[in-house]
């Protein structure tokens, strides 16, 4: 063999040599153990971290509220469409309560060339109540059908049935007695929340009990538009025992929720602004006492004192019933 | 008259791949014979060893890839009823939120294009998220929505289609990478090794459907995963979760009664780009002349 043959030869080989060893070196361990890529990447992609929880994650301490949107047309929506994904939560992260709902709502129920009717319902927004500003003015989002009597808002109907309401909570919504709770100007949502709990036994009263289960579906929400639609009294802190001004600083514990005017921005909550003083120190009595239960509600009120409780409900009666939160 | 090209295509792809292995065999016996000749004549270099280290086999673990998941069990599609469609981009928001993409108007894993005929054209007005009107309607790009923009129009159709990565069968993106860097996982998925992946874009360009985009902040290519740490973990995809009228759908074929099984055996259904032989795995209802 010529020597310049012998040489290009073993220049070649020399060269096949240090490509095999060097792949053998920078090729990870586990490619090509199933294919022409790192098998280790696999486990790595399925162990990433997920963002969004399902509602499974919810019930567990949004029981009642699972259970209202769980029965409702928006049982398709799930909790974090609108909240938010929540990982984390409740330890690290708080969820998104949305306050621009007539943004979030119209998402998908704006009528729009090209959105098939049969899937959901459509509203123009140029028609439909466009003074009424926000959608949760009248729609409780966890449960958003509002039922065609109340509709209507029949005002008639809705006086034939208040009739017998009117003996304790007043013929204009506002109560005979400081124990019983003013209706007049109160959150449409909350009213039928709260009829709808008396009158399952969810919420126990020997007297609105009975009262609550003489009411069909239709007549509740006919029943709830009613008082809210009267205006509202602000109570005072005439009769109150506690000190409203003490209350103050007690009651920014409340302001996520019930809003910084007493008046919360969702209205399946109850507004408090101007409600009257001894009903207050009642209901939260209630809940430290466990004759009322809410997930919120019980541990909050658990953490007050007798003391506390007067003057916050001071605090709130005081309030401007007709003051909208900022 | 000629066979259907979409079944050469993968016979061709095989006649070349058995031509480059049976030429990569060939250098191999030719290197092996120039190595014992070498060491026969002289001394090779002392330091290099004298084969590559063999890799064990690895017998094939019980579970792969985590404990409870085997993808040796699952064959999974997705499948997309574009008439049930509204347009209200949860999905797309959701994905952005559950995969960490870019919140833009521009990067997206799955997207949703809107198709109008209006004015009596006979050529569709095609507009998706990064359209300028879409973005004002939205008011930010890191929120998503579509610009009532028809409504005083007169239109005689119009209709949304949701798009994602159809992890196809045979994928184009797999087979031009270089590194290995995305692969067909046995279960059906096609993912990308973000460690591997060093950002030639040839998939990006290689991907027919315009799946693919390149991930300007971490330097390499970008793509749908039907959420694989969710479904390895039980879950669905999260656009299949926060999809409000059930448009977008995510089973495992191998179980027959399976939601995606049924879709696909009670509806005519179609796929996109049939003609390229990708094999796509997303099932469409409700596509029109003009949707490819």
């Amino acid at each position: 063999m010529p020597k310049h043959i012998a040489r290009l030869l073993m220049l070649m080989v020399a060269f096949i040599v240090i490509a095999i060893a060097a792949k053998s070196f920078f090729t990870r361990e586990s490619f090509y153990r199933y294919g022409h890529y790192r098998a280790d990447s696999v486990p790595a992609i399925a162990g990433m971290a997920t963002s969004f929880q399902t509602p499974k994650a919810c019930i567990n301490c949004h029981g009642p509220r699972h259970a209202e949107w769980s029965g409702s047309v928006h049982k398709t929506v799930i909790c974090e469409v609108c909240h938010g994904a929540a990982p984390g939560h409740p330890e690290k992260l708080k969820v998104l309560i949305p306050t621009d709902t007539l943004r979030l709502c119209s998402q998908c129920h704006e009528q729009m060339p090209g959105r098939p009717t049969a899937s959901i319902l459509q509203v123009d927004l140029r028609k439909h109540f466009p003074d009424a500003g926000q959608c949760i003015a009248c729609h409780n989002p966890h449960s958003p059908k509002i039922p065609a009597a109340a509709l209507v808002a029949d005002r008639k109907s809705a006086e034939s049935v208040t009739a017998s309401c009117a003996a304790c909570h007043g013929a204009n919504g506002v109560s005979t007695n400081d124990a019983w709770p003013n209706l007049a100007g109160q959150n449409p949502a909350y009213i039928a929340r709260a009829l709808g709990a008396f009158k399952t036994g969810g919420r126990a009263s020997e007297t609105m009990g009975p009262m609550a289960q003489t009411l069909a579906d239709g007549d509740v929400a006919n029943v709830a538009a009613y008082f809210s639609s009267l205006p509202c009294r602000t109570a005072g802190s005439g009769h109150a025992k506690g000190i409203a001004a003490q209350g103050r600083s007690v009651a920014r514990q409340c302001n996520a929720c019930h809003g910084t005017a007493g008046r919360p921005v969702n209205p399946a909550w109850p507004s408090l602004a101007g409600q009257n003083p001894a009903y207050l120190e009642a209901a939260l009595t209630a809940f430290k006492q466990g004759q009322r239960v809410n997930v919120f509600m019980t541990p909050a009120a658990g953490a007050l004192s007798a003391q506390d409780i007067s003057n916050v409900a001071a605090y709130f009666a005081e309030l401007n019933c007709s003051a909208r939160s900022q | 008259m000629k066979p259907d090209s979409s079944t050469d295509i993968p016979a061709r792809r095989i006649f070349l791949r058995n031509v480059t292995q049976g030429v990569a065999c060939a250098g191999a016996a030719a290197g092996a014979a120039g190595l014992l000749a070498a060491t026969a004549s002289r001394a090779a270099d002392a330091d290099a060893p004298a084969t590559p280290a063999v890799r064990a086999p690895a017998g094939e673990a019980a579970s792969f890839p985590t404990a409870d998941y085997d993808w040796t069990r699952h064959r999974w599609a997705f499948a997309v009823d574009a008439t049930k469609c509204i347009g209200c981009l949860r999905c797309v928001e959701a994905c952005k939120r559950e995969n960490h993409v870019a919140l833009d108007a521009h990067h997206f894993r799955t997207w949703v294009e809107r198709y109008a005929y209006v004015d009596g054209n006979e050529k569709p007005q095609i507009d998706s998220m990064p359209d300028k009107e879409n973005i004002a309607a939205a008011g930010s790009e890191t929120v998503y929505r579509f610009a009532n923009k028809y409504r005083d129009s007169k239109v005689d159709k119009a209709f949304f289609v949701p798009k994602l990565c159809n992890h196809c069968t045979h994928p184009a993106c797999v087979q031009v990478c270089p590194t290995g860097a995305t692969y067909k996982t046995k279960d059906g998925f096609v993912l990308i090794d973000h460690d591997y992946c060093i950002g030639c874009q040839y998939c990006v360009q290689a991907c027919p459907y315009g799946a693919r985009f390149f991930n300007h902040a971490r330097g390499v290519t970008d793509k749908c995963t039907w959420c694989y740490h969710r479904v390895t973990k039980g879950l669905q995809p999260a656009c299949v979760e926060v999809c409000p009228v059930g448009a977008r759908m995510f089973s495992d074929l191998n179980d027959g009664d399976s939601v995606v099984s049924r879709f696909i055996r009670e509806n005519r259904v179609q796929v996109l780009k049939p003609e390229t032989g990708n094999a796509p795995n997303v099932y469409y209802v409700g596509l029109d002349k003009e949707v490819s």
